[in-house]
């Protein structure tokens, strides 16, 4: 079994290669945490910076050289469109809000309401992270702002911070996208954000206004948008787009 | 003019022009921090809660750290200086490789041994003692990457000293531990006080271990450079006041330092090391 199941793994490792063949080169994409593992699986042609999509948006406003900023929401780059900084946003994605806890569960957390329990070692991200605003609207929907923030012990800096202190064990739960979850299999368990809790968790992206190349920028933009890259995402356990609004 | 004499002032300006671009490239970022926001509005920023929270976090980590250096780092040191034993290099080595590992292998490390599933952290959760996340964690990560330099300059201290003084004391019947307090100590203080100095401003700087290790939490674990890196995103202002404030105060540490290194006795006249010394 183990000699047919090698190189077909090979062979499948290497069609994918092939497949996300660099299509767009010699730009620089600022793009959030969560899209890490994703978006070089799209096109692996630009250099990436990835980090909390609040972090990317100081050092753009700092003057960072980046040509493209997609970032896990769309206020940040709304805000960075009114300064000036980013040529208009496109929504390219959607996402869900989730609780990971350790493969173990040492606290025993079955659902976002056992994390009111004293003692509990929460884990979240910092406010200024669309991941942490997120997570604070989750626990004022459900009422559970006191009594939860009573047990959070840190305010990590990024989506995938959240993720690997959970991911080690150290923390007993965290919040974090799906999709995050989906990249540490084995090591966390999921546990679903009641859907009427789920705050609207859109992703958009734009041209850096001081980018050199808007051309090949607009072209990576557009990969993303085409079919293809959407099926990517839709791979990775993203949302589809909402159908085309009218008006 | 004749050649000679062109060529040493073409190397005179050649020494001037790189000693001003050097001068100018590493006052510049220091300067820029007080030049970027005016004064009155720095003062203004030191005021907001997260800068005290995160002061306060800082110096009682550090201070705790600090105490536990001089605490286990003296001894160590007056070992290594004074004795001579196989595998003593090994053990000065690796009392200073924490000095050279970058700050995240430090992190890494530090969860790996003390984190919930590391080597000692089962044992210690055995106890109800759990590290990460407590303000215990951000003192062991400082402790862990500022103790070598106090250690390394104290070896050096304690190897100045002359050892015919510590013989002349102890061949006048004072006991060991006596010697120590008031022969060797005191003429290693110069020393243990500029190590001591820079251990400090080491620990005050610590990110790396800490934000891995202890999290970052207003009130809890955020020191004062995890309240820069957390307040980047959110109000570059605060940032310059800590940075400025955290200058100032490398800065005393550093003046301190030049002033406890003019302490330092006369240099002994021998440098055998008195480790060769036998003291029972």
């Amino acid at each position: 079994m183990k000699r047919i199941l090698v190189p077909l793994v090979v062979a499948l490792a290497m069609a994918t290669t092939a497949a996300a063949a660099p299509r767009v080169s010699g730009i620089t994409v600022y793009a959030a945490s969560s899209l890490t593992d994703v978006f070089p699986r799209i096109d692996p042609g630009p250099k990436y910076s990835f980090g909390a999509s609040s972090t990317l948006a100081a050092q753009i406003t700092q003057g960072a050289p980046a040509d493209v900023f997609a970032s896990a929401n769309t206020t940040i780059p709304d805000q960075l469109f009114a300064k000036g900084l980013v040529q208009k946003p496109v929504v390219f994605t959607r996402n869900r809000l989730v609780l990971v806890v350790p493969t173990s569960n040492p606290a025993g957390i079955q659902s976002v309401y056992d994390l009111r329990k004293p003692g509990t070692k929460l884990v979240i991200a910092a406010t200024a992270v669309p991941v942490g605003s997120y997570t604070l609207q989750v626990l004022k929907q459900m009422g559970l702002t006191a009594s939860v923030l009573r047990n959070v012990v840190s305010r990590e800096s990024d989506v995938r911070s959240v993720l690997s202190k959970v991911a080690l064990g150290e923390a007993d739960a965290g919040f974090v996208y799906s999709t995050d979850a989906k990249t540490v299999p084995g090591k966390v368990q999921v546990i679903k954000v009641p859907a009427w809790a789920q705050p609207k968790l859109t992703y958009a992206m734009a041209i850096v206004a001081s980018s050199s190349n808007k051309a090949a920028a607009q072209r990576y933009i557009s990969e993303i948008l085409s079919k293809a890259g959407q099926a990517k995402m839709l791979a990775a356990g993203f949302l589809a787009l909402p159908k085309k609004k009218t008006g | 003019m004749s050649g000679r004499g062109a060529r040493r002032a073409l190397l005179g300006l050649a020494y001037f022009l790189a000693s001003g671009v050097a001068l100018a490239f590493l006052v510049l970022p220091v300067l820029a921090i007080f030049v970027h926001v005016s004064p009155g509005k720095l003062i203004d920023q030191l005021s907001n809660p997260v800068v005290t929270d995160a002061l306060i976090v800082s110096l009682k980590t550090t201070v705790l750290a600090q105490a536990l250096i001089l605490l286990f780092g003296t001894p160590t040191a007056y070992l290594l200086a004074s004795r001579r034993f196989p595998g003593r290099s090994l053990c000065v080595t690796l009392v200073e490789l924490p000095l050279v590992l970058p700050p995240a292998v430090a992190g890494i490390g530090l969860l790996a041994a003390f984190g919930r599933f590391g080597l000692l952290g089962s044992t210690l959760g055995w106890f109800g003692i759990g590290l990460p996340f407590t303000q215990a964690a951000v003192t062991v990560a400082v402790a862990f990457v500022a103790s070598p330099l106090y250690v390394r300059q104290a070896i050096a201290a304690f190897e100045a000293v002359d050892p015919n003084l510590v013989a002349a004391s102890r061949t006048l019947g004072v006991g060991p531990a006596r010697t120590f307090f008031r022969v060797v100590l005191p003429l290693a203080r110069g020393g243990l006080i500029a190590g001591e100095a820079l251990a400090f401003a080491r620990g005050l700087g610590e990110f790396g271990a800490t934000i891995m290790f202890a999290g970052s939490l207003e009130k809890v674990t955020q020191t004062l450079p995890l309240a820069i890196y957390a307040q980047f995103e959110v109000n570059f202002d605060v940032t310059l006041a800590i940075s400025a404030l955290l200058i100032l105060i490398s800065a005393a540490l550093l003046i301190s330092l030049k002033l406890a290194s003019q302490w330092q006795p006369s240099t002994p006249t021998s440098h055998s090391r008195f480790g060769l010394l036998s003291w029972s």
